[in-house]
């Protein structure tokens, strides 16, 4: 009889090393989120976050009820595109990850990161031909506001305007200037910031604050 | 002892559970180009990874039994294959096939020249139009540095490929607009009375255009208006030549759009002088009202209705009498209503339905003559699309119209009134990705002239590479004659057959293309002592290259066109076959824009040049025989772009024809054939400067 317990507890320990046999799946599926997150945070070119986008849709397509792997697809083809020159391939991946950004909607509807992302998506689709593409910026802020009135305290609202006012011209309404203040209220609001969980959007601080540098 | 057994047995029933298996392999296309960063995973496990830049992955997993490999990458078609996992490592060679990249699939694009905002097969956009140095934010002085378009200053609108202005019609939204032009003083082009800024498309058709668009024989200019305004605005306008005022009221779902402004030009012609003496220079007060309701996701209701007065008179030189100059008054009254309605029904119908009405009146004297015209058309439109496969659609439809003209002279008066009904259908066809065939056809009946016709429509599409195309088009267009013969009298339609091949290469920053084509004009309204028939005929042949460029020169963007036109017509009140006086051999203009950041301006300069036009010398026996000198002209336009008492404002000058060249259109004898004298512009040179302010925005965007 002893044996047998022996032997139960080692097979256990064995289950438990190799955690297959887990009842729960969501430690398995939380700890997949952070290699992927992790895959992020080491990607240095278009190739590698297309690799980790690679990685997220195929979690996505097993967990069919979960929006963050959508999400961090839609990221992961962001950056690609940021890191690409061709203009075409840009609009491709931002275009997939429109399409992706909606499906983590559909799953998740009403949520401010996804909303977030979606505005700064099409803020990037704009800047591929801003003369003919105006009407994205339209878009962006709808989509911004809609982020804004879910979640006024997600910081990546405005990290992701502080961005798109840096990066456009004073003329047109943009500028350091005008950009300070809001990645002001970004690094404030990063601050105070505490995600749901370990694996929902935690992204964009130090970003915030190396953008804030630069405006003086 | 016998527990051992057990633990060992579950131990190494659990290790062979858990025996990895190996996947590898490599991914290639049909042609066997290997294909990088693409996603291979099995199904319903997270297992999978990217293949490497040589098309090569490898992966373990721990998955057993027969299972489903899928493979998918960027413009690749998502694949799968069946896997059995119990026999160990698998190595297997996956081949994937290329996706539509609705980017690069071919289109139909025989004769035509699209702008538009983000649209696919956008060349131009509705600010590169309303931005070209010269045109002053008019739509159609901006098309004629298109290629097909000749340049025109004494006579209002389009001249397209050895077609009459009359050959151009106008479509906002769909809707045929009788009238798109500003009352006219004689020998001069007005400018078109819609303004560039409602519209977020423009497509303009140099021939073989859709079976959706009837009564053109040569050309097509496909307007189509803006959605919603993003938010509530004021716009205010101060021009040398007076100023508007607008404001943009932006619900969640709707907006509403109120605007007016008044021009009078007698300031500015007491600085520039005139060609003509003015006893009242134009003066024009106008406004307009604009209702746009988002009815769902994919519903769309518009109401746009314009009212506008103009009032001038004047003197002009009297080649007959020069003591006497001839006078001349124009009181014009224009209203226009267009209102549509658009709805998707699934993902699979589109239903487009529209109603517009436009009256436009002229009154005034004529020397001693008192004269009045009035034009009207009511316009009802209904169009459904279904598409079906992935690119296809078959598009169907009706329209009928009620148009005509009523005039008088000292009181004597005449009209003719007619209604002229449509139905169309046409289908473009995707065979491949590569392959498209568009076939329409267009019936109309005019009730007046009692006659039917029948037009046929076709284009082919064909991609020759990722970013070129070849397209060929064949049509055969009607239209009634000019209201002027129609009033005398009903004639047959006027009917054309154009034969248009294309090639072009095109990439998100820069475009060429060449265009060859031949017309075929036939039943042309001719006059015959006097008295008008179908008997007049005549052909147009040539060639037109254009090229664009938003690259290599940073922060600039410019454009050449060339136009070749052979053309010869036998029409109107012409003795013989002939060249027309609006048809010059050689046309080209050279449109160049540069944004200066660190002035926060825009400068922009067209060049314009037409080889020599005929004109009719009474004294030469042989038809449209002499030529005029050839044409140039140089116009700037420079746009500050800044903030006024905390507002987003646009400063802007415009010069036409800076270094004053000399221009003449053609040139007008006496009588006797003894005197006679140059049709030049209004003004050797010109200039505008407007100060713009958006109030309630601190974007450029309106």
């Amino acid at each position: 009889m002893k044996n047998l317990t022996n032997s139960l507890t080692f097979i256990f320990v064995l289950i438990g090393l190799n955690s297959c046999f887990a009842q729960d799946i969501n430690p398995k599926f939380t700890q997949a989120i952070k290699n992927g997150l992790d895959q992020v945070a080491t990607a240095k070119n278009a190739e590698d976050y297309i690799k980790a986008e690679n990685y997220f849709e195929r979690i996505a397509s097993v967990e069919t009820k979960e929006w963050t792997p959508s999400y961090y697809a839609a990221y992961c083809n962001l950056y690609a595109g940021f890191n690409t020159a061709d203009k075409d391939l840009k609009d491709q991946y931002w275009d997939k990850a429109l399409q992706e950004i909606d499906k983590a909607d559909a799953l998740k509807a009403n949520n401010s990161e996804i909303y977030a992302l979606k505005g700064a998506l099409q803020f990037m689709k704009m800047t591929i031909d801003p003369r003919s593409r105006m009407y994205f910026i339209n878009d962006s802020a709808e989509s911004l506001e809609k982020a804004k009135a879910l979640n006024p305290e997600n910081p990546r609202i405005y990290l992701i305007q502080g961005q798109d006012t840096f990066y456009t011209p004073e003329a047109f309404g943009g500028g350091k200037g005008k950009a300070k203040p809001i990645l002001e209220s970004a690094v404030a609001k990063f601050a105070i910031f505490k995600p749901a969980n370990t694996i929902e959007p935690n992204w964009g601080a130090e970003s915030a604050k190396a953008l804030l540098t630069q405006c003086k | 002892m016998q527990s051992f057994k057990l633990t060992l047995l579950f131990v190494f029933c659990f290790t062979l559970a858990k025996a990895q298996i190996k996947i590898s392999g490599v991914l290639k296309t049909a042609k066997g180009i290997p294909v990088a960063n693409a996603n291979i995973s099995l199904k319903s496990s997270y297992d999978g990874t990217s293949t490497d830049s040589t098309g090569r992955f490898a992966f373990t997993t721990t998955e057993t039994g027969m299972r489903i490999l899928q493979f998918s990458a960027l413009n690749f078609d998502k694949d799968s294959v069946q896997v059995n996992l119990d026999h160990g490592n698998i190595a297997i060679n996956l081949t994937i096939k290329e996706a539509l990249n609705v980017l690069q699939t071919v289109s139909i694009s025989a004769g035509s020249f699209i702008a538009g905002d983000g649209k696919k097969g956008a060349i131009l956009n509705s600010l590169d139009i309303a931005t070209v140095a010269g045109s002053r934010a008019d739509i159609f002085a901006a098309l004629q540095t298109l290629p097909g378009a000749q340049t025109s200053f004494s006579e209002s609108g389009l001249f397209v490929r050895g077609g009459s202005a009359s050959e151009t019609k106008t479509y906002f939204d769909g809707m045929l607009v009788k009238s798109p032009f500003n009352a006219t003083v004689p020998d001069q082009a007005s400018r078109g009375r819609l303004s560039a800024f409602l519209f977020k498309g423009t497509s303009f058709s140099a021939g073989g255009y859709s079976a959706q668009y009837g009564q053109a024989l040569s050309s097509a200019l496909v307007l189509e208006s803006t959605d919603l305004p993003e938010k509530t605005t004021t716009g205010i306008s101060i021009l040398t030549v007076g100023g508007g005022i607008d404001q943009n009221i932006r619900f969640k779902n709707s907006s509403i759009t109120v605007g007016g402004y008044y021009y009078n030009l007698s300031p500015i012609y007491s600085i520039i002088k005139q060609n003509h003496d003015y006893v009242k220079a134009p003066e024009q007060l106008g406004g307009n009202i604009q209702y746009k309701w988002k009815t769902s996701a994919t519903g769309m209701f518009k109401i746009y209705a314009s009212y506008s007065r103009t009032n001038l008179s004047l003197y002009s030189a009297n080649i007959d009498t020069p003591s006497v100059p001839k006078y001349f008054s124009n009181h014009n009254l224009n209203i226009y209503v267009n209102s549509t309605y658009k709805q998707y029904f699934g993902d699979r119908w589109k239903l487009e339905t529209g109603v517009a009405y436009n009256k436009d009146r002229d009154a005034g004297l004529m020397t001693i003559n008192e004269y009045s015209r009035q034009d009207h058309l009511l316009e009802g439109k209904v169009t459904l699309t279904k598409s079906f496969s992935q690119l296809s659609n078959f598009k169907f439809g009706a329209e009928t119209f009620n148009t005509g003209r009523l005039e008088s002279l000292n009181g004597l008066s005449r009209k003719y009134d007619d209604q002229v009904s449509s139905g169309f259908a046409e289908t473009d066809l995707f065979l491949t990705d590569k392959i498209v065939i568009r076939l329409g056809m267009r019936a109309e009946y005019s009730s007046y002239l009692q006659k039917y016709n029948l037009a046929p429509r076709s284009s082919l599409g064909l991609k020759t590479s990722a970013h070129s195309q070849i397209s060929f088009a064949y049509g055969r267009f009607y239209q009634n004659p000019e209201d002027e013969y129609l009033i005398i009298k009903p004639l047959g339609f006027e009917q054309a057959d154009h034969f248009i091949l294309k090639y072009e290469i095109n990439t998100p920053d820069r475009n060429f293309r060449i265009e060859g084509y031949y017309k075929d004009y036939n039943r042309l309204t001719k006059l015959n002592n006097g008295t008008p028939d179908n008997t007049g005929s005549g052909y147009a042949k040539g060639f037109e290259l254009f090229w664009r460029d938003k690259k290599t020169i940073k922060n600039a963007d410019y454009w050449v066109s060339y136009s070749f036109l052979d053309t010869k017509r036998n029409f109107r009140d012409f003795p013989i076959m002939a060249t027309p006086s609006f048809a010059a051999k050689h046309t080209v203009s050279v449109v160049y824009k540069h944004f200066i950041e660190s002035l926060n301006t825009q400068f922009g300069g067209t060049y314009t040049f037409a080889s020599g036009r005929p004109y009719v010398n009474p004294n030469n026996p042989v038809y449209l025989a002499d030529k005029t000198q050839s044409f140039n002209s140089l116009s700037i336009n420079v746009s500050y772009l800044t903030h006024l008492f905390k507002q987003f404002s646009v400063l802007y000058l415009n010069v036409n024809n800076v270094p004053g060249f000399n221009q003449v259109y053609g040139y007008q004898y006496s009588a006797n054939g003894l005197n006679r004298q140059a049709l030049v512009p209004a003004a050797k040179r010109d200039f505008l400067i407007g100060i713009m302010i958006t109030i309630g925005d601190n974007t450029f965007v309106r």
